[in-house]
């Protein structure tokens, strides 16, 4: 069977560009043929993605098309899709409530809103729906999908395999006191006013600690002047805002981190989560959307957002190592459950399903 | 501070030790910060982003929101329907609309700041005006002492 896959952008380096990619190759392992189609084809991306314009050589009414899902198609493309005969499934990856960009970014808040519009509109174009979490799968059922299913993020190894960035590990490994990361877009569902205040607490138990906030803040200017304002006003000198980072460099921050502390109040999934638990590095996390889902029965879930206990808590987790030790014991258990070749049956019974 | 702050699903971990010593910890520690910091956090997300529940409010009578003030054209979408002579029209005027925007999204970006800054501005305007109003109506319905 062919069974091909769309999103709007594919990204190497991109949560769902490598998922993708782990897909395609568990299609194909599968013994179907299976391409990649996007809207825009990346520079150096020319072998692996096709444009969509050229779809039309491979559609026909057997084929499977999944339709990767997470902020929404140019009107375009809902045209493209509804004129091929192909049968569509929805891989949702949820899209982040309008209300957090209210304020922040007029451009994310209008997408984010009709986003969620044309979501409802997906319903009547694709035979199924599948959420890369149930989180994302409940959605779907409340907006009419009648055939659902969960289809985790494929979680492979292979992607983080690579040598650190030999300065950004130097520098890491060169400082004193504890090291506490969070990797995520700069956006405002990911809370990290919560992460500065939680590290103003800490850093009254532990002087030398420093925060970590890794990823990019392309077009959050002013979410950006907001965080640099209140790091300054409560006087932090050591909260580190990297932007956007190399695969290398993301390795070396992970490699070099003590804790993974997460205050978003939204996910999808989570895969930052799971690099964590990859990388031996205990996650203690807001228990909120997905993320509880993904953590499973590892790490550290906070219900509540109590900044000085939180800060006492990961104080307690960077010296006590016995609880560290069974903390990371039960993570390495549960990242693995997200490999590909863990995930292998799910697809099969995912594809199954579709008849 | 709650007793359920965490939950660790593993049963050779007992959390309620670590809550008692959490606690233990917070209590040995110097009072509390001179500072309030979540108050701070507040104060500068209302100054720096805005109160983005009243935004959305009418200022002065007027329905106004955050949304309005972005006058970049996000929904400009170029497409074709006649086959052959339509993709390239399409990239012909893909390639103009590119050029344009180069430097017009700057222009544009500009005034959108300045809008929101305008409508900032607005909606500070309009709630002392509630104020002074209020306090206008209190001080009339206040009896009259000058008589005396």
């Amino acid at each position: 069977m062919q069974i091909h896959q769309f999103h709007g952008v594919v990204a190497y380096g991109d949560a769902i560009g490598n998922h993708i990619l782990s897909l395609q190759r568990m299609l194909r392992k599968m013994g179907h043929t299976s391409e990649i189609f996007s809207e825009f084809v990346q520079r150096g991306f020319e072998s692996r993605t096709r444009p969509c314009t050229k779809y039309h050589k491979y559609s026909a009414s057997g084929n499977v098309l999944l339709c990767h899902f997470s902020i929404g198609y140019p009107p375009q493309t809902m045209s493209w899709l509804q004129s091929i005969p192909d049968r569509k499934v929805l891989v949702y990856h949820n899209i982040t409530p309008h209300q957090y960009f209210a304020g922040v970014s007029d451009t994310f808040y209008e997408n984010a809103r009709a986003g969620r519009e044309q979501l409802q509109q997906m319903c009547s174009l694709t035979q199924a729906g599948w959420g890369d979490s149930d989180y994302n799968r409940r959605e779907l059922v409340q907006l009419g999908w009648q055939q659902t299913a969960v289809l985790p993020i494929v979680f492979d190894p292979a992607m983080y395999q690579l040598k650190p960035d030999r300065a950004v590990l130097k520098k890491c490994q060169s400082l004193e006191g504890p090291k506490v990361l969070f990797v995520g877009r700069l956006v405002p569902n990911k809370k990290y006013k919560d992460l500065i205040l939680t590290f103003y607490y800490l850093k009254r138990i532990e002087p030398r600690a420093r925060l970590f906030l890794v990823g990019t803040a392309d077009h959050m200017e002013s979410y950006l002047d907001y965080l640099q304002a209140l790091i300054k006003r409560l006087d932090l000198d050591d909260v580190i805002i990297t932007g956007h980072v190399s695969r290398s460099e993301l390795v070396a921050y992970y490699r070099t981190a003590d804790i993974y502390l997460s205050m978003s109040e939204h996910e999808g999934f989570g895969v930052p989560l799971l690099e964590s638990m990859y990388f031996d590095v205990p996650v203690v996390a807001f228990s909120a959307a997905a993320v509880p889902e993904t953590m499973g029965d590892a790490g550290v879930l906070l219900t509540q957002k109590d900044h000085a206990a939180i800060a006492e808590l990961v104080s307690m987790l960077t010296h006590n190592d016995s609880l560290r030790a069974r903390i990371l014991e039960r993570q390495r258990e549960r990242w693995q459950s997200f490999t590909p070749g863990a995930q292998m049956d799910q697809l099969q019974h995912c594809l199954e399903m579709l008849g | 501070m709650s007793d359920d702050l965490i939950i660790i699903h593993d049963d050779q971990i007992d959390v309620e030790e670590i809550m008692q010593q959490i606690r233990a910890n917070i209590a040995r520690r110097k009072g509390e910060p001179e500072i309030d910091p979540a108050a701070i956090s507040q104060g500068l997300w209302e100054s720096t982003i805005g109160d983005t529940v009243r935004f959305q409010q009418q200022v002065g009578g007027v329905p106004l929101t955050h949304h309005d003030c972005d006058i970049v054209p996000h929904d400009y979408v170029i497409d074709w329907r006649i086959p052959i002579l339509g993709p390239i029209h399409s990239i012909v005027r893909r390639l103009i609309n590119a050029e344009v925007r180069r430097y017009l999204d700057v222009s544009l970006s500009k005034q959108t700041r300045f809008n929101r800054n305008v409508l900032r501005a607005l909606h500070h305007l309009a709630q002392e005006n509630r104020n002074l109003r209020q306090m206008v109506e209190e001080l009339e319905s206040l009896p009259s002492t000058t008589d005396e």
